[in-house]
């Protein structure tokens, strides 16, 4: 009675193992190949770093698609206006941050299996291990990714997916895309997006978007990421031209991301620069240059 | 039945491996390091906390606020590089008189928008985690800040040029977006669409700025 479905059970249990040990392996595979790379700039710190490289100012400017994009771009704030904005701001309203980082903790730990396929993906095997352990045990002791306990053993969150996977292997990020309702982007990480919604772990087991647990997680996320992303749209008010600013933010953003998996070093504007002639630094009315303060007090302390 | 041991077992050795590997994973190599300036760190680690702890003082009101902000931002920040810079292109072209409109302009919007900015965030403690040196006299000095409502330390990183024991921050580095970089774009753009005409962005930053502080 009881031999067959468990023999089953056990058969697809031994068959997801053997998955799981396949993955691991190809990702090793693939870790071996770029090896070098892999010495050369093991887990390159988060924010900048040295001297020049290639400029990507440039390439967050690329908008050969403006007059669509700015289009799209204020039909989506007005839809943010009218509907997302009210909602999020509500939902900030009557919900104390603790919880909200709590919401947004399940959220990112639903995310951290896209995250594996994509750190094995890149080759990076110690990533995959970190994202992979880190799930395991933030839905475990986390109690559902409620609490990130993994951070507290010293295993800190990082994010990868599709856009920077490509990026990873060189792929350009191609014209700008501000993309109705979902926001802004580019031809590469437009690509990159439908992947990850096809390859999300969790979003196959979950059965998509039609299940409760899929619409549900789809829509604690949208409101989750708009809360979080408040302060961001309140500095787009603030903006002269605030296309142009979600433009400039979001290509920084995005390369800032994949120069995490690369290792490569931001290029960066000469501040001493910009005025074409004149020695004089910053000329012009202002006081020239840095008056350099009278030397402050070697005594100075930090806290 | 019998055969469910393997099984198990080999699940129980892999969530053992994974965790380990994570493990692993965190004994990171010490990094290739390039080349720290301590008096960047320094005076990064004094200047902004000094900033922040303004920002956060329960015990200020809004009007004491802005005016030590408004002093604590020269000693900080290099205001008239800051300003050239972020009229990219057009910063050749200004005239002597736009160029000083333009900056009373801009540093009034701009310690508006930053105040309201910085404290969106209620950060407590600066720690300085690191920098580099780009070239002499040009530093990134990695930190990070916590405290008050922010969940997770959050990083920051400052671009400071100077030398010695006298330094100013030109540029703020965010979730990988520097302001000054974007501040440019912003400006060029909007002259650009007024057809090179910088007096609009003049009047534009003069009518931000009477907007409410808080929204």
């Amino acid at each position: 009675m009881n031999g067959a479905p468990s023999r089953t059970l056990t058969k697809t249990s031994r068959v997801r193992a053997r998955t799981l040990a396949l993955i691991a392996v190809g990702g090793l595979a693939v870790s071996a190949a770029s090896a070098h790379a892999q010495n050369a700039a093991v887990e390159p710190p988060p924010l900048v770093a040295a001297p020049a490289a290639t400029g990507d100012s440039v390439d967050t400017a690329y908008d050969p698609l403006q007059g669509f994009n700015r289009g799209s771009y204020g039909f989506s704030m007005g839809l943010d206006r009218a509907v997302l904005r009210p909602v999020a701001h509500g939902y900030m309203a009557v919900t104390p941050s603790p919880l909200r980082r709590r919401v947004s903790a399940v959220v990112y730990n639903l995310g951290e299996p896209s995250t594996t396929v994509n750190d094995i993906l890149q080759g990076k095997p110690k990533r995959a291990g970190r994202s992979s352990a880190r799930f395991l045990i933030n839905s475990t002791i986390g109690v559902l990714g409620i609490w990130d306990v993994a951070t507290g053993m010293g295993l800190k969150a990082h994010d990868a997916d599709f856009g920077q996977t490509f990026g990873r292997y060189g792929v350009r990020p191609g014209p700008y895309l501000y993309v109705p309702v979902i926001g802004p982007s580019n031809f590469r990480d437009g690509v990159g997006r439908v992947l990850d919604f096809f390859t999300d772990p969790v979003g196959i087991v979950g059965g998509g978007y039609t299940t409760t647990f899929g619409a549900t997680r789809l829509g604690v996320q949208t409101v989750d990421t708009r809360a979080r992303a408040d302060t961001a749209f309140r500095a787009l008010d603030d903006a002269t031209d605030p296309y142009v600013t979600a433009r400039s933010a979001y290509g920084q953003y995005r390369e800032a991301f994949i120069r995490e998996a690369t290792g490569q070093v931001q290029a960066l504007p000469d501040f001493d620069a910009v005025p074409a002639d004149g020695a004089a630094v910053s000329g012009g009315a202002e006081p020239a240059s840095a008056p350099p303060e009278t030397a402050p007090a070697p005594s100075e302390q930090s806290q | 039945m019998t055969d469910a041991r393997p099984t198990r077992r080999f699940a129980q050795l892999a969530l053992v491996a994974l965790i380990g590997l994570g493990a692993l994973s965190q004994a990171r190599p010490a990094l290739a390091q390039a080349a720290r300036d301590p008096q960047a760190e320094q005076f990064v680690q004094t200047r902004a906390q000094r900033v922040i702890t303004v920002l956060a003082d329960k015990n200020q009101s809004i009007a004491q606020k802005k005016a030590t902000f408004h002093q604590a931002i020269d000693q900080l920040a290099d205001v008239p590089k800051i300003t050239n810079f972020v009229l990219g292109k057009y910063a050749r072209t200004v005239t002597p008189d736009q160029r000083q409109r333009f900056a009373a302009a801009f540093r009034v919007y701009a310690e508006s928008v930053y105040q309201n900015r910085i404290s969106d965030y209620h950060g407590e403690v600066l720690k300085v985690t690191g920098s580099t040196v780009r070239k002499p006299g040009d530093v990134i000095v990695n930190t990070t800040i916590s405290g008050g409502q922010i969940g997770q330390p959050l990083p920051v990183a400052w671009r400071v040029l100077g030398g010695g024991t006298s330094w100013k921050v030109v540029d703020i580095q965010f979730k990988g977006v520097w302001l000054a970089i974007t501040q440019q774009q912003d400006f060029v753009s909007t002259i650009d669409n007024a057809g090179g005409n910088i007096d609009v962005l003049i009047s534009q930053l003069q009518r931000d700025a009477q907007r409410p502080a808080s929204r």
